[in-house]
């Protein structure tokens, strides 16, 4: 797989099985992350991303399954296991009286940082996370991307292996999910990182290898490049064109080579023609060629590059994708 | 145990910057002020009943106790778990390396530490009565000392049964409320001695009556039986809130 395995897997969920109730969240999940590996978690609004997250912190306790996190099992030595980890949850929830220095030393104090490295700790990460001008703030008061980031820097502070990171730039502006996607690419050359996010471009933007998760299950587990190879089976192609009102572009395009189907639709005087094509065709210099023959005007041919989206869609059959649609449980 | 030092820092802190706290001391030191002038007020008026240890039985053991204790238990304590699990920070706190049972133990230590400071200003009523000299003898130290001793045993397992009710729910009003609950129907239950109810009754009804231990404390009675019923009263509501955030998991 090119993972950078190197001996014992940071990670190794075997046959993990979570159920609230009858409601079964996480359903014989098993996967496993290497060393130094940036992988995204990725999957609908309630797949269960939250759920393993939350198992794997050793935060809820699996109805069945094994977890082992840098060969620390996590049912039997669940302080060893979060020694390794930095975890950032979900929504990020701070304790909102204290001060930002303040917390981060009571959190680093908590995770065992020695007394005499405490102020370098605390002091590169703030300088990581950009927090050095508002250590005397208190975090109440703190804008949500500023929260976030201390959320970043309490997971960073007691230099953990492992950052398990629940939806880092949710709720974040297009400024500050930029900033937090370079940081998390820069903290990649020292920690393994599984970071969840139902946000495609994130995944490509940040991760090399993806688990999708779909209602429990996992669907999928690959590089990036290659997930989005999967679909290179289909080769789709729009043209943009303009015809006279009683022609048919689609019936014209359907009976090039190559070509499945064709279907038009009318975009005020233009139309237009969306075809799929066999693997390896393309249909575009005949396109054009037709188009010149009926005497047509075309302003677009275009050949639509495989997307994680499409994959994603795929694999989750489409279902449930839109945000906010089943609130993942947040029992605690 | 460095955790348990660098937790019960944070919830200390947490309770003295509240403005809870400080409306609880008020309220609490507005009731045992009460307690304390009409106590003077019935000295004054020359009341028959001045030996040393009634008094101090008036000023720790009255229904004022009871009654600051029934508020004050509840809401130095609903804010501990609940709030946490409210909120969504229990989940930060308890996926850092910390054992449950660590993270109860500085809670409920800190609270306990809180409900003495309550008293602390309360020291200044027997300092009064011992320079005042409205009875003959002076103020008996030892009873007092044990009369300030079944406070704090009191005080220590309601504040045990309001961590507990704080474990159970998300909501603070709901812990309020049943540690409100528990610590009125043992305050009740107090009373069986002292209500015709035949002998085997009274006598059992004894060995877990609030109100008549207090009042024996406070005559400087110090008995193991009292001393070992809030111990582990105490013991297993802690046991029992322990448990509780341990079944989080697996809910």
């Amino acid at each position: 797989m090119g993972d950078v395995t190197t001996g014992q897997p940071m990670i190794r969920v075997s046959h993990l099985t979570r159920r609230y109730g009858r409601a079964v969240a996480v359903d014989d999940l098993s996967f496993e992350i290497g060393r130094g590996e940036i992988v995204g978690f990725l999957g609908p609004n309630g797949a269960g991303k939250t759920t393993t997250m939350r198992i794997l912190c050793g935060f809820l306790a699996a109805t069945s399954g094994d977890v082992e996190i840098a060969g620390h099992d996590v049912h039997r030595d669940p302080i060893g296991v979060r020694r390794h980890i930095g975890y950032l949850p979900e929504r990020c929830p701070l304790y909102s009286d204290m001060r930002v220095d303040e917390f981060l030393r009571f959190r680093a104090a908590l995770k065992g940082v020695p007394a005499r490295q405490m102020r370098e700790r605390v002091e590169a990460v703030k300088e990581q996370c950009g927090l050095t001008d508002v250590g005397r703030r208190i975090i109440g008061q703190l804008s949500k991307g500023y929260c976030q980031r201390v959320g970043l820097a309490d997971a960073l502070v007691h230099e953990p292996e492992l950052l398990i990171l629940d939806e880092p730039t949710i709720g974040l502006d297009p400024t500050q999910i930029r900033q937090t996607r370079d940081l998390i690419r820069s903290l990649a050359a020292r920690h393994t990182i599984l970071l969840s996010t139902h946000i495609l471009p994130e995944v490509e933007a940040v991760c090399r290898r993806v688990l999708i998760l779909d209602r429990g299950r996992l669907v999928a587990s690959d590089s990036t490049d290659r997930l989005r190879q999967l679909r290179r089976g289909i080769v789709r192609v729009t043209a943009e064109l303009k015809t006279a009102p009683h022609e048919d572009p689609g019936t014209a395009f359907a009976v090039l080579p190559g070509v499945r189907t064709a279907t038009a639709d009318k975009d005020g005087e233009w139309r237009r023609v969306r075809l799929e094509c066999e693997p390896g065709a393309d249909p575009r210099s005949d396109i054009f060629r037709v188009a010149v023959e009926h005497g047509w005007t075309l302003r677009e041919v275009r050949m639509e590059e495989n997307r994680l989206e499409d994959v994603f869609i795929a694999l989750t059959s489409g279902g449930g994708s839109s945000a906010g649609e089943t609130p993942e449980r947040s029992d605690s | 145990m460095r955790s348990f030092g660098v937790l019960l820092r944070r919830e200390l802190g947490a309770i003295f910057l509240s403005p809870m706290a400080w409306t609880a001391l008020t309220f609490f030191l507005a009731v045992m002020g009460t307690s304390f002038w009409m106590l003077l007020d019935l000295l004054s008026r020359g009341a028959e009943r001045t030996e040393g240890g009634e008094v101090i039985g008036q000023l720790l053991g009255s229904i004022f106790f009871w009654l600051a204790l029934l508020i004050v238990a509840p809401v130095i304590t609903m804010r501990t778990i609940a709030e946490e699990r409210r909120s969504g920070t229990f989940e930060m706190l308890m996926t850092a390396p910390v054992r449950d049972g660590t993270v109860v133990l500085a809670k409920y230590t800190a609270a306990l530490l809180f409900y003495a400071v309550l008293w602390l200003p309360t020291l200044i009523y027997p300092l009064t009565l011992r320079l005042l000299r409205p009875f003959g003898a002076p103020l008996d130290g030892g009873a007092l000392a044990a009369g300030y001793l079944g406070v704090m045993l009191i005080g220590a397992a309601a504040i045990a049964a309001g961590v507990f009710t704080s474990s159970i729910t998300r909501s603070q009003v709901t812990a309020a409320l049943g540690a409100f609950a528990i610590i009125c129907v043992f305050f009740l239950a107090g009373f069986l001695p002292y209500i015709p109810h035949g002998e085997t009754v009274a006598r059992t009804a004894h060995y877990a009556s609030g109100v008549s231990h207090l009042l024996d404390f406070a005559r400087g009675v110090v008995d193991t039986r009292p001393i070992a019923f809030y111990l582990i009263n105490t013991a297993w509501l802690l046991w029992a809130t322990v448990r509780m955030t341990e079944a989080r998991r697996w809910k």
